[in-house]
């Protein structure tokens, strides 16, 4: 644990500030006993009274300003290693790479850089906090009560010590039917979801009142449980105030004997009491504490998990790296791709030299997308090798390689932010001038002058919801404003209609013609663009050539051709 | 005002427990507090030493020790006893609002679920009731818990001597209105810590499900730099909470520590003064009773913010309780034995919302037994014909009937208890295969379950599955595939058997040849003998309907045979053309 390391001045002043605190504590109980001794004894002057005052005031004046910095000192460092566990782990996420993200949900990563976090903080927090204060003051107590008197010390631990133990029970038990509770009310809760989701279902077969019956049990099922765990609960502090009782009398009756004898005085009995009073805490600390521990350790080892989680996408070796920019030439040569012992793409061999166009289609789940991500080195090849001017991907540095590409996705993930910073986002220092020329060759400014915040528009749920179409467009902006060497479109144009597709491409063409560019898409009217087109069917390049080549032959090509134009016929008649 | 109201009518039930909680409260304050005074009385009468006998005063000293001992049980006991009253009681209350909100969903129109997400939803069933529940047994009951306390420990202390409590009492204000400052500024803390940490989430949601966008554009840098930036945040209000946390009991100290003082310094005093009133078993008594002071007041100062939070979940959960239920039950519904199956839209008019039609006019009948199949592009409403026979919606102009009787004359429950629906979305319950297919409706039996299985051919995967019928299927039927699932929805509405059924059938891509020949098997047999509508996307399923409806834009344009419109060469021969050359279909 080196993120202990850089605090062990804290640490060591968290241990100072528990001792300062607790012996000044344990010091007051003597000042009260020599008052009362002063009463008891007649021996008691007005300077003698200011002078215990005196006193008085300052160790409680010590103890208080203690009291204070061992809570604040251990805090605040759990804190502050909070902080850099959480920057650790999220600077750990964003290097690893799509393997990673389609095997972990979302929701359990949230739930590691949160609750997960937040539990060892706990742990670290109370535990040094608790645990400290409590050790200390427990031997400094012991030792001070044998110091005074034997027998009382004797009776308090006989008594304390079971309490503790029957409490760590009562706790053990509790935490058990809290862990009940909590799994029912997550049932209860699963129940309304699917209620809630359902209810259209439920409410077509009109099973409405099974339903409340059945929630009805369920709801029944809830108070059973929370009242058992409330059994265990509410019973906690009145038996700890109840064996606090039973040492008070017993320390009062036994003592108070040894005072009728004349063996012992009221302020030492006084200051006993006040011991009590005093190592009640310290004493049920020490369960909490254990369990706190116990919790941060399961966390620690769900975050280390994902810490040691290396990505499978590497970075070469620094010897291999080439010292000038590659040409945009993509090879592909034998490239089998296997995922989950599923072949997706199958004996993969493609030549796309620079500056030309590749278009891809084929029917969906064929392996167009793998095929594009291939290139961007989102994934890497099972068997075969993925060329970008002669050399493997695999020597390239990862930014090097993805600094030359514009990528646009088919369901494009934008951010909830500016339309300018989204479209500006691949780009180092983003000027207006390159983000509006990406949104007019898109064809998306003209929606944008719309806006009542233009580029200043606020994208997501608390701004504007784009259109299908919008977003994509969007998305291809953000691709072409880097300018790239590389430009890949996965069906970017599934959700515009025909005729902004049209004015799209008429823009787009251009753009596309100076790079290398590889364009999937399920239209022959703008597949026809591309100087070649392949068809993967299968994972299997089955078609190869251009546009009037393949709508010769019959096949997959051919008979989306006579569909889309059937399509057309009918839209024109609407 | 109102809303105190409101909630306190699902208290009166209760008010017997509630009255004998009060009770308890009373009497464990009275108990509790008295240990004290008996301390006092063993010091005075018998440790200090007096005219009596040593035998005598240590008789008397077990003597008070015991019943010092039966205070403490029983006052403890009757504490724990009123605590889980109170539990119990808070749990009768929430258990009642609870299935009070359950049941106002349920009843609530298609029209209110479109427009509002289920989470939002769940919020209410879930965190507001359990922010209400907090509030009502903690608070208000916990509140008068403390009160009671505080008062019977200050009547005690004013009993034994009233200078030493006054001279305590002054002190309070001061130290309560610190406590109270104390614990806003705590919740403020807390308020910002919750605030940042869901700006935190919001951020990494997002980043976690664009990383890849974020790695292809190389942008993990300024993604990190954003995080760091967040996370500073965050941790600035965690240090905020640290402050006042730590002055927090280190002020409950103080108060303590004070009392003790101005005890010993004003007894102390007092007593050098000649005064008689103070003994040394007042000292001893006042030290027990400011150990035990400052718990109630620190836990009153601490629920004094709390009644806000709680008012904004009541007001939200009385407002979703207060929602207005648009399709409203017939005041005396028809009951008709058995129902022949003429269905029929007479100049039917519908919109969603104002004046956006999307059924115009619609007029059409189907006869008993007979298979309607509705085509159309996408958005003609087609779908919104079969949503509108069970009243999900109600229409605005016009009327549909069954056997001549309008719709709006049957009880909802009855309408939908005869129709059938086979959705696109096939939506699997968390229970077993034979309670996702039976759904525990009285009269279908396990053999009706299977026999209806077998029908649709669902029997042999569904013996497949590990335990067979009794496997239990998790919520969206995780580990089925989408045409298994849609399988087994057919399953379901035939062994419901209904009246009259609708079938939303949009081809899949995803769903394999073979089982799409199974489905499409199935389709057909579910329809046999039943009047049915089906919104037809499988050339199959068009082909073989008894009569077609063509729409377009919400209106009827055709209807006919396959044969008949086909020799029309109208929108439908198109249509029908486009649907044989779709490669992603059939």
């Amino acid at each position: 644990m080196h993120y202990f390391v850089p605090h062990r001045f804290a640490i060591a002043a968290t241990a100072l500030c528990g001792l300062l605190t607790v012996w000044s504590s344990l010091t007051l109980p003597y000042i009260m006993r020599l008052v009362i001794e002063d009463l008891e004894n007649e021996t008691l002057t007005p300077e003698r009274l200011w002078r215990r005052i005196g006193l008085f005031i300052a160790v409680g004046t010590v103890a208080i300003i203690f009291s204070r910095l061992i809570r604040k000192i251990p805090l605040k460092l759990s804190h502050m290693i909070e902080y850099e566990l959480r920057n650790d782990l999220f600077e750990h996420l964003t290097r690893l790479d799509q393997s990673f993200y389609r095997r972990e949900r979302t929701g359990d990563l949230m739930t590691k850089l949160s609750s997960d976090i937040n539990i060892i903080r706990d742990a670290i927090g109370q535990g040094l906090l608790q645990g400290s204060r409590t050790l200390i003051a427990l031997i400094s107590a012991a030792v001070v009560m044998l110091m005074t008197d034997r027998q009382l010390t004797e009776i308090i631990f006989s008594i304390f010590a079971p309490m503790s133990l029957i409490f760590f029970l009562v706790l053990r038990f509790l935490r058990r039917h809290q862990l009940a509770l909590q799994e029912h009310v997550s049932e209860v809760s699963n129940y309304c979801h699917e209620t809630f989701s359902g209810i259209r279902c439920l409410k077509g077969f009109a099973l409405e009142r099974r339903r409340n019956s059945d929630f009805e049990a369920l709801n029944s099922e809830l108070i059973r449980k929370t009242m058992r765990m409330q059994r265990s609960r509410q019973l906690l502090w009145p038996f700890v105030d109840f064996c606090f009782s039973v040492g008070t009398i017993l320390t009062f009756i036994v003592g108070g004997k040894r005072i009728i004898e004349g063996t012992l005085t009221i302020g030492t009995l006084m200051q006993f009491i006040q011991y009590l009073a005093f190592l009640r805490w310290p004493l049920l600390a020490l369960s909490f504490v254990t369990s706190m521990v116990q919790r941060g350790k399961v966390s620690w080892i769900r975050v280390k998990d994902i810490l040691d989680t290396q990505p499978e996408i590497a970075e070469p070796n620094a010897e291999a790296l080439p010292s000038e920019k590659p040409k945009a030439s993509i090879r592909f040569r034998n490239v089998d791709v296997e995922i989950g012992g599923q072949r997706l793409l199958k004996e993969i061999n493609l030549d796309i030299p620079m500056g030309t166009t590749l278009g891809i289609t084929g029917p969906t789940g064929s392996g167009k997308t793998l095929m594009t991500s291939l290139v961007a080195r989102l994934l890497d090849p099972t068997r075969g090798e993925v060329l970008l001017d002669g050399k493997d991907l695999r020597t390239l540095p990862l930014r090097a390689l993805r600094g030359m590409i514009g990528y646009a996705a088919q369901e494009p993930v934008l951010f909830s932010r500016t339309l300018e910073h989204n479209i500006g986002f691949g780009i180092d220092d983003p000027d207006m001038g390159t983000i509006g020329w990406a949104a007019d060759i898109a064809h998306l400014h003209g929606d944008i002058e719309t806006f009542p915040d233009r580029y200043q528009t606020i994208l997501g749920e608390r701004g504007v919801t784009l259109s299908g179409g919008q977003r994509q467009r969007t998305s291809i902006s953000r691709a072409i404003a880097r300018r790239p060497d590389i430009l890949i479109l996965d069906d970017v144009l599934s959700a515009v209609d025909t005729q902004t597709e049209a004015a799209i491409m008429k823009k787009l063409q251009p753009v596309m013609a100076e790079r290398t560019t590889l364009f999937v898409s399920h239209r022959v009217s703008t597949l026809r663009y591309s100087d070649e087109i392949v068809v993967i069917e299968n994972g299997r390049i089955t078609q190869h050539g251009t546009h009037e080549e393949l709508i010769q032959v019959p096949g997959y090509y051919a008979e989306l051709n006579t569909m889309q134009q059937l399509q057309e016929k009918l839209e024109a008649d609407e | 005002m109102k809303i105190a109201k409101r909630l306190l009518a699902y208290a009166l039930p209760h008010w017997r427990g509630l009255l004998f909680s009060l009770a308890l409260i009373l009497s464990m304050t009275l108990l509790v507090n008295g240990l004290p005074l008996i301390l006092q009385r063993m010091t005075d009468d018998c440790l200090v030493e007096g005219t009596v006998s040593a035998a005598e005063r240590i008789r008397k000293l077990s003597f008070l020790g015991l019943i010092y001992l039966s205070f403490a049980a029983l006052g403890h006991l009757i504490r724990y006893i009123q605590s889980l009253l109170t539990a119990w009681i808070g749990q009768k209350i929430i258990y009642d609002l609870r299935l009070d909100i359950f049941r106002k969903v349920l009843r609530l129109h298609q029209g209110f679920f479109d427009k509002t997400a289920v989470g939002t939803l769940m919020s209410r069933a879930t965190s507001d009731i359990e922010r209400l529940q907090h509030f009502v047994t903690e608070a208000v009951v916990g509140s008068i818990a403390d009160l009671a306390m505080l008062f019977g420990i200050m009547g005690y202390m004013i009993y034994m001597s009233p200078l030493l409590s006054i001279s305590i009492f002054a002190t309070l204000p001061i130290l309560f209105t610190a406590m109270v400052y104390i614990n806003a500024r705590l919740r403020n803390a807390n308020r910002d810590i919750r605030d940042r940490q869901s700006r935190i989430n919001a951020l990494v949601q997002e980043d976690l499900t664009g990383m890849t966008t974020i790695q292809l554009f190389n942008r993990e840098a300024q993604a990190q730099e954003e995080f760091v930036q967040r996370n500073q945040d965050l941790r600035s209000a965690y240090f905020d909470e640290v402050r006042w946390f730590s002055l927090y009991f280190p002020t409950v100290e103080i108060g303590q520590t004070l009392s003790i003082l101005i005890t010993l310094a004003v007894g102390g005093f007092a007593i050098l003064n000649g005064s008689t009133s103070i003994t040394l078993g007042t000292f001893i008594a006042f030290l027990a009773y400011v150990q035990s002071f400052f718990h109630p007041l620190g836990s009153l100062s601490d629920k004094a913010g709390s009644f806000q939070v709680a008012l904004a979940s009541t007001e939200r959960v009385f407002a979703l309780l207060d929602t207005e239920e648009k399709i409203p039950e017939p005041e005396s519904p028809v009951s008709p034995e058995r129902i022949a199956g003429t269905i029929a839209f007479n100049n039917v008019w519908f919109a969603y919302n104002d004046e956006n039609w999307v059924i115009k006019d619609l007029s059409f009948s189907v006869e008993p037994g007979q298979v309607l199949a509705v085509v159309g592009a996408t958005g003609a409403g087609k779908s919104t014909i079969i949503n509108l026979i069970g009243r999900f919606y109600d229409i605005q102009r016009g009327s549909i009937t069954i056997d001549g009787v309008d719709i709006r004359q049957f009880a909802k429950n009855e309408l939908r208890s005869r129709l059938g629906y086979v959705f696109q979305d096939p939506f699997i319950f968390t229970a077993s295969i034979a309670d996702n297919i039976g759904l525990n409706t009285p009269g279908v039996s396990r053999d009706d379950i299977i026999c209806a299985a077998r029908t649709v051919n669902a029997h042999g995967f569904i013996e497949a599955t590990p335990n067979g019928y009794d496997t239990i299927l998790n919520e969206r039927g995780a580990g089925l595939s989408l045409g298994q699932k849609q399988l087994l929805v057919m399953a379901r509405a035939l062994a419901q058997n209904p009246e009259l059924l609708f079938v939303l059938d949009e081809a899949t891509a995803s769903v394999d040849t073979a089982t799409e020949m199974l489905i499409q098997d199935a389709l057909g047999k579910l329809m046999t003998n039943r009047t049915s509508i089906v919104i037809a996307h499988r050339l199959s399923t068009i082909r073989n309907a008894d009569r077609i409806l063509v729409m377009r834009h919400g209106q009827l344009v055709e209807q006919g045979t396959h044969n008949e419109l086909m020799a029309n060469d109208g929108y439908y021969h198109q249509l029908y053309e486009l649907l044989l050359h779709s490669p992603e279909c059939d």
